[in-house]
């Protein structure tokens, strides 16, 4: 009895050991699943077909030409590959220009065979109309192609508006690179800082002050993100705007400096670590050959705990990388590409947070949030292993 | 000789601006909010819903929410996370699975919060039809803070010498014994610790509740784990970006970042005051 | 421990089954749903409603999961959201609780106090970029937005650029108070706002949409007697299964008492 008591306990302790793979392999199922949905869907709004006359020799537009074509930013067919003809685009609620409400029924039964007629009758028209009345227009009609959406679109894609209507672009560009920015940014504003107050630490400062100084630095790791955001938001942003004189305040800058601050625990915690982990022999040797305290530091103690030290930054990146609510609240979160510190930025994170209360479940733009998800889950990963590579490389002492 | 002297009192100068630096911007941020954030407080403050379109009235709604969510994740998290602890450092040994195990807990631990909160909304809010709840946000928050549990209680476990495993097993007892009759006592204090530090760190966590359980306005306490509640961290998020008249909810802003400053200070300094305490019991 | 844990809360939410509703979606209509569920909740102690923001998507998402009673929208219910209603058998209800006005809000400092929809379009789609080109100072334009996917964004893009894109690139806020805040802040910057929201930190621009014949100022009574043009609607979304539940809590929001708290919070009533 005692025995498969023990037993019981046993597999139920492998079992528990098992749960963060398990945990792993859910969460890459989940959002993996819901980030392919994004590519079974139609490049332009399900439920409605782009319609052209038949005499029109062009059968598919791009996403990005569709468009711009309802921008009126392309407004001849010759520029995309047809007739030299004016472009006239069409929305289903023109069609009050077109027919009055008594001439379409009651119940817009007659909405099918008008919208058909006009389409016929306009050889440059291109008409954005819900399927179901497309179904029955006359022979006079052909259905643009359209294709689902496909991933060097949105890997390549230098275009974020996944509510375009007729369709939505879904660009990753403005967004991957918007969150490396403010990454990168954040870590050359923090490992100076953080390297410092590391060497600090593990070499001068007392014992008296590193007790003192350890747990201060703790506790800046423990306020919740949300807290560094409103406190950028009414601090950080107005101060920046004045400092700089810019037009807006909500900038990658200041994105970086909240994120800085930030990640400065995790990298003073780790960097020290890998200082204090310099064998004391290595030291007593340097000082020893004449060097003094200094010289032993930047000649001795930084390059050999230079992985450790990488470690730091390493985690440091991720965990800035992964931050959403200090960033959503202080970068301004304009899906461009960076062109400068002092312009608003759109990050990853910020995006799913921002759009996902937002977006339809299950349509386009809610799996291309998933997709985004995998993005950086898959970001961190790498740190994750980069990190644990990078560290393993360490001398133990 | 001289100039080397020179540049190591520049740099020690430096090193030590910076070191007052980093504790400088701590005491800035937190200086700010609570000189702003003193005088909202009050006992009204404290114990009331929120009223006027959000521009009186308190906070307690989700100071409760706040409370329920920490005991809901720890009761999600603890016990998986403290099993798996003891089976990673005392029963698999060194081989490959322990290997594995590592290496998923620290990418675990690297996952930001976001995708957390993506994961939780589709699996259980959405495929397990849990809806917007308590046990949706506790399950999500628990995955969160279980690599933090696996890792404090792996070292309170590590940090327990060997000659106790071995003088208990030589004496007669079973694996399990020994573990629960020594192991885990010795090592209670520092597992206590290391489980009060990741409430703390979960417990101002945003993204994972935004789409699992935080409900805007909720006066009422929760009834059962079905129902949604208010929560600190969205609330403040919520108060400062949106509302009709940002002036009138300012106040109330700065107050609840205070209160959630302060319950995390509170978590944070009450289990390095524990370890203390209980390792001096045991020396 | 875990399914011990599940059993516990089956048990307990089966014990304790209250009568509740749940009301979800668009961040325009919070405040308002707010105040009246606060105002109900005072009438009828014994009634539970729980308000939560997200956007109007999220809140007919869950009416189509059934994870919430009343989603709040700010735009009408999409095509393809009406037809997944249908196709899990439920019959859509929609109630429009009050009309919101979206006023153009510039920086107070702005000497520039009416545009026409040509020019506002002309400065959302970037192709006006600086205010001595609408006979304001050589400032550049700030436009900013509200986020890409709320109802808000959509509503303007629909009334005022006539469907037209936004410039790539846009401020986008996460809420309607951060455009406040921002264009409060921000010499050259311009935004739009529901009437609600309008406080003595932003100026609101006379908006013309007759080519500038007539300016009208936004207002309650402006937005009422039709004179101002940028008005839509807010609606409750409720599947008719639930209508038992529902229905006082509409029915309240609709009574002459309800449609006051619309006024007061700065919407247009019914």
């Amino acid at each position: 009895m005692k025995r498969i008591f023990e037993k019981f306990i046993e597999s139920l302790l492998t079992l528990s050991g098992a749960t963060t793979g398990i945990i792993i392999l859910l969460i890459v199922i989940f959002l993996f699943r819901e980030g392919a949905g994004f590519f079974r869907h139609s490049e332009i709004e399900s439920g409605y077909v782009l319609c052209v006359n038949e005499e029109n020799p062009v059968y598919r537009l791009t996403p990005k030409q569709i468009k711009e074509i309802f921008d009126y930013e392309i407004d001849n067919w010759s520029l995309v590959g047809g007739n030299d003809e004016e472009i006239t685009p069409f929305r289903i609620s023109d069609i009050s220009d077109y027919y009055s409400d008594e001439e379409l029924g009651e119940n817009n039964e007659f909405l099918p065979e008008k919208l058909g007629e006009i389409i016929a009758a306009t050889p440059g028209m291109v008409a954005f109309i819900p399927e179901q009345y497309a179904a029955d227009t006359n022979e006079r009609v052909r259905q643009l192609i359209t294709e689902k959406l496909n991933p060097a679109d949105f890997f390549g894609g230098d275009t974020w508006m996944p509510t375009a209507t007729p369709a939505p672009q879904f660009g990753l560009l403005p967004l991957l690179l918007g969150t490396l920015w403010v990454g990168l940014c954040a870590i050359l504003i923090a490992l100076p800082l953080g390297l410092g107050v590391a060497i600090y630490l593990g070499e001068l400062a007392d014992e008296k002050i590193r007790n003192l100084l350890k747990p201060t630095i703790e506790l800046l790791a423990g306020i919740p993100s949300v807290v560094y955001g409103f406190f950028g938001l009414v601090v950080v942003v107005p101060f920046i705007q004045k400092t700089f004189d810019l037009p807006v305040g909500e900038t990658a800058f200041a994105g970086s400096l909240i994120l800085a601050i930030m990640a400065l625990p995790t990298i003073i915690t780790v960097a020290e670590d890998a200082i204090r982990n310099t064998p004391q022999a290595m030291r007593e040797a340097s000082l020893g050959l004449g060097a003094n305290h200094w010289q032993t530091i930047y000649r001795v103690v930084v390059p050999y705990s230079i992985s450790g030290i990488s470690a730091a930054v390493v985690l440091g990146i991720g965990r800035a990388v992964g931050e959403t609510m200090a960033v959503l609240m202080v970068t301004g979160n304009a899906a461009v590409i960076p062109h400068s510190l002092f312009e608003p930025v759109r990050t990853i994170p910020a995006t799913v947070a921002a759009e996902l209360g937002e977006a339809p479940h299950g349509g386009a733009h809610y799996g291309a949030l998933f997709v985004l998800g995998c993005i950086l889950f898959l970001i961190t990963v790498v740190i994750s292993v980069t990190a644990e590579v990078i560290s393993k490389k360490q001398p133990q002492a | 000789m001289n100039s080397h002297l020179l540049k190591q009192n520049i740099a020690f100068a430096i090193f030590r601006i910076l070191g007052l630096m980093v504790v400088s911007i701590l005491f800035w941020i937190l200086g700010f909010i609570i000189y702003q954030g003193a005088g909202v407080i009050s006992w009204e403050f404290l114990t009331s819903a929120p009223s006027n379109g959000m521009t009186s009235g308190g906070i307690f709604p989700a100071i409760v929410g706040t409370l329920y969510l920490i005991v809901g994740s720890s009761v999600v998290a603890f016990p998986v996370g403290i099993l798996s602890a003891i089976y990673t450092s005392e029963y698999a040994g060194n081989g490959n699975i322990v290997k594995f195990i590592r290496i998923m807990t620290n990418n675990l631990a690297g996952i930001p919060s976001i995708v957390f909160g993506l994961f939780g909304m589709s699996l259980f809010v959405n495929t397990l039809g849990f809806g917007d709840s308590i046990l949706a946000g506790s399950l999500t928050l628990g995955m969160l803070a279980l690599p933090l549990v696996i890792r404090t209680t792996e070292e309170a476990l590590k940090a327990i010498p060997d000659t106790f495993r071995t003088g208990s097993l030589a004496l007669g007892a079973s694996k399990l014994q020994t573990v629960h009759r020594i192991i885990l006592p010795m090592a209670f204090p520092n597992i206590i610790t290391g489980l009060i530090l990741s409430i703390g760190r979960i417990s101002g966590e945003t993204a994972p509740i935004l789409f699992t359980v935080a409900a805007y306005f909720l006066p009422q306490l929760p009834h059962s784990i079905y129902d949604q509640v208010m929560a600190l961290p969205y609330h403040l998020y919520v108060i400062a970006v949106s509302g009709t008249d940002l002036e009138a909810t300012r106040p109330m802003a700065y107050g609840t970042a205070l209160v959630l400053i302060v319950i995390v200070l509170i978590i944070n300094i009450s289990a390095s005051y524990l370890r203390k305490k209980l390792q001096k019991r045991h020396a | 421990m875990k399914q011990l844990f599940f059993i516990a809360a089956i048990l307990i939410s089966g014990l304790v089954a209250v009568q509740a509703q749940k009301i979800k979606g668009s961040d325009t209509c919070l405040p308002l749903s707010q105040k009246e569920a606060e105002d109900y909740m005072n009438a009828n102690p014994s009634a539970t409603v729980t308000v939560t923001g997200g956007g109007s998507g999220v809140g007919i998402s869950a009416l189509i999961e059934g994870t919430t009673d009343i989603a709040q929208s700010s735009r009408k219910i999409k095509f393809e959201e009406k037809q997944k209603i249908k196709d899990a058998g439920n019959v859509l209800k929609e109630v429009v609780v009050a009309y919101d006005a979206l006023a153009i809000v510039v920086n107070p400092d702005n000497q520039v106090t009416k545009l026409t929809r040509e020019q506002l379009e002309g400065i959302f789609t970037g192709k006006i970029t600086n205010w001595k080109e609408v006979g304001g100072a050589d400032l550049k334009i700030v436009p900013y937005s509200r986020e890409t996917s709320s109802g808000t964004y959509e509503f303007f893009k629909e009334s005022v650029l006539k469907n037209k894109n936004y410039k790539s690139g846009i401020m986008s806020m996460p809420a309607t108070g951060a455009i406040v805040q921002s264009v409060g802040q921000t010499k050259g910057a311009i935004g739009y706002i529901g009437l609600a929201y309008l406080s003595k930190d932003v100026k609101a621009i006379h908006v013309s949409y007759d080519k500038g014949k007539t300016f009208t100022a936004p207002s309650v009574k402006s937005a009422k007697d039709g004179s101002y043009p940028i008005v839509r609607e807010l609606y409750y979304y409720y599947i008719t299964k639930k209508e038992k539940q529902v229905r006082p809590f509409i029915d309240y929001v609709l009574s002459t008492k309800g449609q006051k708290t619309v006024s007061e919070i700065g919407f247009i009533p019914n």
